[in-house]
């Protein structure tokens, strides 16, 4: 069974159509990373996913229900951690766990152990009793995510967990994540605006843009489809170099290969398999190798090569009236 | 039905540990009132013989103490449901709707939470009303008065809280909130007798749920009855408001959080 599966999803606003007939589905344990700019319909599919929107047509199930019909069903499986931190300022840490337990109908005599429990994971423990007003913005992030998995759903929905963080609190919160995705085995579906997040976390990633699925794949294969991985290495001999140079090209992978005197860099996709083949090659022909570089093309490269070229609208289609409707809607 | 009360109780928990620790809150929810029973009680106090007129014996300040109780309740609990907005601003509404509670336990919890508020801080007013020398002739009245306090605040706070969920913004709901409050308080007896009214004001004053609710709490306190208005009958329209304003707020809540804000 699948943990979210949507089909032929729709959701339209007037004339503007905010998500466009999206059909995909998501698997049970999977970190699913959601990608688009802003406006894309992530936003909107999102809010479908956890019942706050209805359709306007097609299908969404989470863990099986269906969020139009069995909206109750899916609220009890889901934990929604929003964008913006959402917990309570003039209560305490554990307070706002206690609100969250029983907003979502834990047992009353499992409440103190759950929330013993996810004070441990975030590390909280020691602060629970202050009032949250004095935590700082990561600290809160953390408690709002302790809030989303109190009640063990089985999918778990982040909106931007890690946006207006400084990097060391953001890879804090990618380790609670990767914790929290072990330990209680749940499905997250997370949506981000950094790359390097998606990378790092998901096994699959979603690009959306313009109210559709773009791309579904894993990060991997997602950078090894724009092929360009770059290889750069530096050869202590001249001797041998032009036989050197023929094997080189005969490695499927390699597109195309530059020389610098001693230098040499070769374009190729699956770089990984290809270093190994080319130290094969020279240590055929007695050609040592000083030094070899991979660097791969990020994330950043393959979200922009699908959504990225061209600005929104042209010029003679850009329409100021329409577009401030637009985003006033989708701001909502 | 007993897990809507849970839900309810779970969301009024919340709205009173946010009362409790907001201290300056409850002072500045003291000022209006305090001044019209100090200021407004004093500057009036000459009308006396007006209020004898009508059968009342007493200084005008006690005749007027009901208003203000009244008047603190109106407004606390008018003014209760703004956190709905920020609630909507802030997630904790998407936090609340996207778990298994029922929408309706959402605002009957908010409603009960502000009317208690608005009881509460309509107490802190009786005890300034007594510090000043207002008498109860009866004390163990306060009992059934605190009841209606509680009661119409109920109704009041579900004017509030439909239309902190029907405006989309804080500027919609205060300019809604002024447009109801002031002219309720003042479209009652709680400054002057019905008898002292004009007539078509009077009729007007008849139509109002807080004329019947004024008219009850000063029977209640000071023995006298006015307007000839039966004592079951107040509780009747008060009751009738209270539900119709509970049910139409759960209504309207329900419909309209299930829009984007």
């Amino acid at each position: 069974m699948y943990s979210i599966e949507t089909k032929s999803l729709t959701k339209s606003f007037g004339d503007l159509v905010a998500v466009n007939n999206i059909s995909f589905s998501v698997e049970k344990g999977e970190i699913f990373g959601f990608l688009g700019p802003n406006g894309a319909g992530k936003s909107t599919t999102m809010m479908i996913f956890t019942t706050l929107l209805k359709p306007t047509s097609g299908k969404a199930l989470i863990a099986g229900f269906d969020v139009t019909k069995d909206a109750k069903q899916v609220r009890e499986n889901i934990g929604f951690v929003q964008q913006e931190t959402t917990v309570d300022e003039y209560l305490t840490g554990r307070e706002n766990l206690l609100l969250q337990a029983k907003l979502n109908h834990i047992p009353k005599n499992e409440i103190n152990q759950r929330i013993d429990e996810v004070l441990e994971l975030i590390e909280l423990s020691d602060k629970q009793d202050q009032a949250v007003v004095t935590y700082s913005g990561g600290m809160r992030k953390r408690l709002d995510i302790a809030g989303g998995l109190l009640h063990h759903p089985k999918v778990l929905f982040l909106d931007e967990p890690t946006v207006g963080l400084d990097i060391q609190t953001r890879r804090k919160i990618w380790q609670y994540i990767k914790k929290i995705h072990v330990e209680f085995e749940m499905t997250i579906f997370v949506t981000t605006h950094y790359m390097e997040e998606a990378d790092s976390l998901c096994d699959r990633i979603g690009i959306m843009d313009h109210g559709k699925i773009q791309v579904i794949d894993t990060p991997e294969n997602m950078k090894n489809a724009l092929g360009n991985e770059i290889i750069s290495l530096v050869v202590d001999t001249n001797n041998n170099h032009d036989s050197f140079l023929e094997e080189l090209k005969k490695i499927e992978f390699i597109k195309k290969i530059n020389e610098d005197n001693l230098k040499l860099t070769l374009f190729t996709s699956n770089g990984t398999e290809v270093i190994p083949k080319i130290f094969q090659i020279s240590s055929k022909l007695d050609i040592k190798i000083n030094s070899i570089s991979l660097t791969q093309p990020t994330l950043d490269d393959v979200f922009i090569s699908y959504t990225g070229h061209e600005i929104r609208d042209d010029d003679s289609k850009y329409n100021r009236r329409r577009e401030h409707a637009k985003m006033k809607r989708l701001r909502q | 039905m007993t897990t809507i009360m849970y839900d309810a109780y779970t969301i009024f928990w919340r709205e009173l540990k946010r009362y409790k620790k907001s201290r300056s809150g409850v002072l500045i929810r003291l000022i209006q009132p305090a001044i019209w029973i100090i200021v407004v009680g004093n500057i009036f106090s000459e009308t006396q013989p007006l209020i004898q007129s009508v059968g009342f014996e007493g200084e005008y300040i006690e005749f007027m103490a009901p208003g203000v109780i009244i008047l603190t309740a109106i407004f606390t609990s008018i003014f209760g449901g703004v956190n709905t907005l920020w609630d909507r601003r802030y997630g904790f509404m998407n936090k609340a709707l996207t778990s298994p509670i029922s929408r309706s336990a959402i605002a009957i919890g908010k409603m009960s939470a502000i009317s208690l508020i608005a009881a509460l801080q309509a107490s802190l007013i009786i005890g300034i009303a007594l510090a000043i020398g207002v008498t109860f002739p009866n004390p163990l009245m306060i009992i059934p008065i605190m009841g209606i306090v509680i009661l119409f605040s109920l109704g009041f706070s579900g004017i509030s809280v439909t239309l902190a969920a029907t405006a989309k913004s804080q500027e919609t709901f205060w300019g809604m909130i002024n447009l109801l409050g002031m002219p309720l308080f003042m479209l009652s007896p709680a400054l002057f007798p019905l008898e002292l009214l004009p007539s078509w004001l009077a009729v007007i004053a008849k139509l109002n749920p807080v004329t019947y609710t004024i008219l009850l709490v000063r029977e209640l306190m000071t023995g006298v009855s006015e307007g000839g208005v039966p004592i079951l009958l107040s509780i009747g329209v008060i009751l009738a408001f209270v539900i119709a304003m509970v049910a139409i707020a759960s209504y309207v809540f329900t419909r309209e959080v299930n829009k984007p804000f």
